[in-house]
C-alpha cells in the first residue's frame, strides 16, 4: 500500500456498530456504500441481461417474421450462463455466484414459459402485441433497471465516497433504502409480464392517449416507475450532500476526479428532472383508475366510438412531462460513462487529462442545457416553428459541451504512454462510438431533417450507439478497472480481450445498419421489421444481419461472465493495493476497503486528481494524498 | 335398472322433440336496393390482389329474390339454462373480408377466428358486455380461440384494414339464425308456446313479431324491411 506521507490523527468513529452484525446486516440490509454498490451492480447487470434477452427474442421476429421461433435456442443461452455461474459459485464457494446462477435460471424459465405459450407465440410466431410489450419493456428495463442503477447506483455508490475521501455516503440508511426501493420497483416491473394482457406495450415512452387505454400492464408499469423514480431521488440527494459536505481536507472542487464531477452533475439532473415524470405517472394512473382526464381530450374517438371520459385533457402534456425527464435522463446515462472513461484514460496514458477545467465547465454547462432541449423529441407534434426553432437552437448548442468533453478525452491520448489494458480498450472504443452516436444526433436535432428521420430506425441506431458501445462499454471499462479494488484480484486479460473485440464488432453489426434502414424510412416499433412496406423492401436484408450480430453479441458476453465470476476467487492476486498505479483516493485504501474505507483515518489531499508523469522517486505518478 | 333408466331418458327426449316446433320464415326487402360503397383495398397490396372484381360493402345485401341477407333473427326472453354446443363457430378473414358478415353464436360456444390471408389482420371486438379484445393475427393460418359469455350483439373491426367490419350476435340460448342468400331462416327445436321473435339488421334496425309455436310442426313469420 502506498504509504501516506504524513499520518493524520485517527478520526473518531461517529457511529458505533455491533461487533458482528450477522449475514443479513452485512450482505443484504447493509448500510455500507460498498455493499450497496455491489448490490446495485449485480441487480443492474441481471436486469441488463434480461432486457438483452427480450431483444434477442425480438430480433428473431425481425429477421424471420414468418418462421417459428426455435425457443430452445433462446433458453440455452441463459441456461448455460446459469450453469456456468452456479458451477463456478459452487466450486469457489461463492454464494453470490450461485444466487446469480439461480436468477439466470429464472430468466431461462421465463423465456421457456413464454415461447411455449401458444397464446403468446401461436405456431411459434411472436404476436405483434407481445412484440410491442417486449419493445416497451426492453427500453424500460435497460434504461431504468439496468444502465442507470449500474452507472449511478453501482459505480457511483462504490467509488464516489472513496474518491472524495469519505468514510461512507452522507446518509447511509437512505442509501440502503434507495437500493431496496429500486429492487421493489424492479420486482413490480417484472410482475407486469404475468398480469392479464401482459406487460406494458405502449413503448417505454408510454405516450397518451394510447397508454391510457392500454391493458393492465401499463398500470403496473406506472406503479413500478413511481418506485424507481423515488429510489433515484433518494440516491441523488445522497450523492449531492456527500460530494459537497464530505470531501476530505484539501480536496477542493477543482481537485475532484472527473468521475466525481460527472456523478455530481448526474445527481442534480436526477433530482430536478425526475419529479415531473413521477407526477405525470401519478396523473396517468389517475386517468386509468380514477376517471380523470389529464391526458384525454374531449371527443376522443377510439375504434369508431367516442370515449366516455370527462375530457378536456391534453395528450401532449404527457409528452412534455415525459421528455422533460427523459432528455436529462440520457445525460444521466452518458455522464457517469464519460467519468469512467476519463479515469481510465488518465490512468492508462500516464498523463493528466487534457483540459480538466474545460471538461468540468463543459459538463456543468451540459447539465444545465439538458433541461432546455427536451422538445427536440417532439418536433413532429405540431408545436409550431417558433418553439421548434428554439429547441433546435438549444439542441445545437448542447452539442458543443459534448464535443468539448470528447475532444478533451481524445487529446488526452496525445503524447501518452498508452497501456492497452482491457479497461483502456473499452475506454478507447468509447470515443469513436460516442462520436458516431453524437454525430448521428445532429440530423435529429434539426427539425427539418427530423421530419424524415423521426420515429425511424435512424433514431434507434443513434441512441443505441451512444448507450451500447458508448455507455455500456464505459461500464465494462469500469468493471475491469475497479474489479481489483473490490476483490483483490485481476480479471483475465485474455478473456477480456475476447469480450472486447467480439462486443465491438457485433455492436457495430447491430446498430450501423439501423442508420441505413432509418434513412430509407423504415419506422421503428414495427413487429415485422418493415416487411409490409414497399419503401422498406430494399433494406430488409439488413434485418437478418443485425439479428445474427445480436445473437453473436450474446455469445461473446459468456467469456465476460465466466471471467467475472471465476476471477472473484481464482483471478490473479494483486501485488499491491494500487495495481493500476493510479492517483485517485480509492486506490490509496486497503483492498478491499474496510468498513469506514480509510483504515488509518480520512486522508488529506495535496494535489489534483491526475498527477501522472510527475517525478516521484521510482514512480511516475503522485497519489492525491501524498504531499 | 340401467335399461329402465335408458328407456325413460329416450322417452323424455323423444317427448320433448315431439312437443318442440320450428319457426321458419324470410326477411323481405321492399323497394330498390341501395347502392353500396365500393371498398378500396389499395392500402394493402395483398388485399387488392385478392379480388379480380370490385368488392362492395356488405352493409345492405339484397338478394336476387328480393330478400335481405345478413339479418339476425332470434327469439327473445327465453329462460332456462342451455348448454352451448361443442362445435366451433368459424369466423374467417379471407381476401380481407370477414366471413360470415354476421355470425350468431351461443354464449360459451368456442369461436375460432381464422386468418386465411397472407397478411396481418387485427381482430378488434367492440363489445360492451363481453370483454373487448384487440388481437393481431400476423400469419396465414393463425387461429384465435375465443368464447363470449354474455348476450349481446357487437361490431368487430380490423384495426389494419378500415373497410373490414362484421357483427357477432351472442345468445344465451340456441334459438337464433342468420338469413343467407335466399333470405330464409329456420329456428329449430323451440318448445311450444308464445314467443317474441326479433329481427336485427345493422342498418335498418330491429323489427319484432309475436309467434305461436305449436307442439310440433312449424310456425311461419315474415319480416319486411324497406329502404
Amino acid at each position: 500500500m502506498q504509504p501516506v506521507a504524513t499520518a493524520p490523527p485517527p478520526v473518531e468513529s461517529t457511529h458505533h456498530h455491533e461487533e458482528h452484525p450477522g449475514f443479513w446486516r452485512t450482505y443484504v440490509f447493509s448500510i455500507d456504500h460498498k455493499v450497496i454498490g455491489i448490490q446495485y451492480l449485480m441487480t443492474g447487470l441481471l436486469f441488463l441481461f434480461l432486457g438483452f434477452t427480450l431483444m434477442l427474442l425480438m430480433r428473431w421476429q425481425l429477421a424471420y417474421p414468418t418462421k417459428a421461433i426455435p425457443g430452445e435456442w433462446f433458453v440455452v443461452l441463459p441456461a448455460a450462463v446459469a450453469l456456468i455461474s452456479a458451477v463456478i459459485g459452487l466450486v469457489n464457494k461463492r454464494k453470490l455466484a450461485v444466487l446469480v446462477g439461480g436468477v439466470f435460471a429464472g430468466i431461462a424459465g421465463l423465456v421457456w414459459y413464454m415461447v411455449s405459450d401458444e397464446t403468446l407465440f401461436p405456431q411459434g410466431i411472436m404476436l405483434p402485441e407481445l412484440y410491442n410489450s417486449f419493445g416497451a419493456m426492453h427500453g424500460t428495463i435497460m434504461v431504468f433497471l439496468g444502465v442507470v442503477p449500474l452507472a449511478v447506483g453501482g459505480f457511483g455508490n462504490y467509488v464516489v465516497p472513496l474518491q472524495v475521501g469519505a468514510p461512507d455516503m452522507a446518509f447511509p440508511k437512505l442509501n440502503m433504502m434507495s437500493y431496496w426501493v429500486y429492487f421493489v420497483g424492479g420486482v413490480v416491473m417484472l410482475t407486469s409480464f404475468f398480469v392479464p394482457g401482459g406487460a406494458a406495450n405502449s413503448g417505454w415512452t408510454s405516450y397518451t392517449p394510447l397508454a391510457n387505454i392500454a391493458t393492465m400492464g401499463q398500470t403496473v408499469w406506472l406503479t413500478g416507475m413511481v418506485f424507481l423514480i423515488t429510489s433515484s431521488l433518494l440516491g441523488s440527494v445522497n450523492f449531492i450532500v456527500t460530494i459537497v459536505q464530505l470531501r476530505a481536507k484539501g480536496l477542493s472542487f477543482m481537485r475532484l476526479p472527473f468521475f466525481v464531477w460527472s456523478q455530481f452533475i448526474t445527481a442534480f439532473l436526477l433530482l430536478l428532472a425526475f419529479p415531473p415524470l413521477e407526477a405525470a405517472a401519478v396523473l396517468q394512473l389517475m386517468d386509468r383508475l380514477a376517471g380523470t382526464s389529464f391526458f384525454l381530450p374531449s371527443g376522443l374517438v377510439i375504434s369508431g366510438q367516442v370515449l366516455d371520459v370527462s375530457g378536456g385533457g391534453s395528450p401532449l402534456l404527457w409528452q412534455h412531462l415525459f421528455w422533460f425527464l427523459a432528455h436529462p435522463e440520457v445525460y444521466v446515462l452518458i455522464l457517469p460513462a464519460m467519468g469512467i472513461v476519463a479515469e481510465v484514460i488518465a490512468n492508462n496514458t500516464r498523463r493528466p487529462l487534457w483540459g480538466y477545467k474545460s471538461l468540468v465547465y463543459a459538463a456543468v454547462f451540459l447539465g444545465f442545457m439538458s433541461f432546455i432541449v427536451w422538445a427536440h423529441h417532439m418536433f413532429m407534434t405540431g408545436m409550431g416553428t417558433v418553439i421548434s426553432t428554439f429547441f433546435q437552437t438549444t439542441t445545437m448548442i448542447i452539442s458543443i459541451p459534448s464535443v468539448i468533453i470528447l475532444t478533451a478525452l481524445v487529446i488526452s491520448l496525445w503524447g501518452g504512454s498508452i497501456r492497452f489494458t482491457v479497461p483502456m480498450l473499452f475506454a478507447l472504443a468509447f470515443l469513436p462510438m460516442f462520436g458516431i452516436g453524437g454525430l448521428t444526433g445532429l440530423p435529429l436535432g434539426f427539425s427539418a431533417t427530423d421530419i424524415h428521420l423521426h420515429d425511424t430506425y435512424y433514431v434507434i441506431g443513434h441512441f443505441h450507439y451512444v448507450v451500447a458501445p458508448g455507455t455500456i462499454f464505459a461500464l465494462f471499462a469500469g468493471i475491469y478497472y475497479w474489479f481489483p479494488k473490490v476483490t483483490g484480484r485481476m480479471m483475465s486479460p485474455a478473456l477480456g480481450k475476447v469480450h472486447f473485440w467480439g462486443s465491438l464488432v457485433c455492436m457495430n453489426g447491430i446498430f450501423f445498419p439501423m442508420l441505413i434502414q432509418g434513412l430509407a424510412g423504415v419506422s421503428r416499433r414495427l413487429y415485422d421489421g418493415g416487411a409490409q412496406y414497399a419503401h422498406a423492401q430494399g433494406v430488409l436484408q439488413w434485418n437478418e444481419f443485425m439479428s445474427v450480430s445480436a445473437w453473436l453479441l450474446a455469445v461473446v458476453q459468456i467469456p465476460f461472465i465466466i471471467n467475472f465470476f471465476w476471477s472473484v476467487k481464482k483471478g490473479k492476486r494483486v501485488e499491491s493495493d494500487n495495481p493500476w498505479e493510479a492517483t485517485t483516493l480509492e486506490w490509496q485504501t486497503p483492498t478491499p476497503p474496510p468498513h469506514g474505507n480509510f483504515a488509518g483515518g480520512v486522508p488529506e489531499v495535496y494535489h489534483g486528481p491526475y498527477e501522472y508523469s510527475t517525478p516521484n522517486g521510482s514512480k511516475d505518478y503522485t497519489p492525491q494524498n501524498v504531499a | 335398472m340401467r335399461a329402465l333408466a335408458i328407456t325413460l331418458m329416450t322417452a323424455l327426449v323423444g317427448t320433448s322433440l315431439l312437443v318442440a316446433g320450428d319457426v321458419t320464415g324470410k326477411v323481405t326487402f321492399d323497394g330498390k336496393a341501395p347502392q353500396m360503397q365500393r371498398l378500396r383495398m389499395d392500402a394493402d397490396r395483398f388485399c387488392r390482389a385478392a379480388h379480380k372484381a370490385p368488392v362492395s360493402s356488405e352493409e345492405v345485401v339484397v338478394n336476387k329474390n328480393g330478400t335481405l341477407m345478413n339479418v339476425l333473427v332470434y327469439v327473445k326472453g327465453v329462460g332456462g339454462k342451455h348448454t352451448p354446443p361443442k362445435s366451433k363457430a368459424l369466423f374467417d378473414q379471407k381476401g380481407c373480408i370477414y366471413y360470415p358478415h354476421v355470425l350468431a353464436v351461443q354464449a360459451g360456444q368456442q369461436v375460432e377466428i381464422l386468418n386465411s390471408d397472407n397478411t396481418l389482420h387485427n381482430v378488434h371486438t367492440l363489445s360492451k358486455k363481453n370483454p373487448s379484445f384487440n388481437a393481431g393475427q400476423p400469419i396465414k393460418g393463425h387461429k384465435l380461440m375465443k368464447k363470449f359469455e354474455k348476450e349481446e350483439t357487437f361490431r368487430v373491426k380490423c384495426d389494419v384494414h378500415p373497410w373490414m367490419g362484421a357483427f357477432i350476435g351472442v345468445f344465451d340460448h340456441p334459438y337464433y339464425a342468420v338469413t343467407g342468400d335466399d333470405g330464409n331462416f329456420t329456428i329449430k327445436g323451440l318448445p311450444a308456446g308464445e314467443y317474441t321473435v326479433e329481427a336485427w339488421h345493422e342498418k335498418y334496425g330491429t323489427k319484432t313479431m309475436k309467434v305461436a309455436v305449436p307442439k310440433s310442426g312449424k310456425a311461419t313469420v315474415e319480416f319486411k324491411y324497406s329502404n
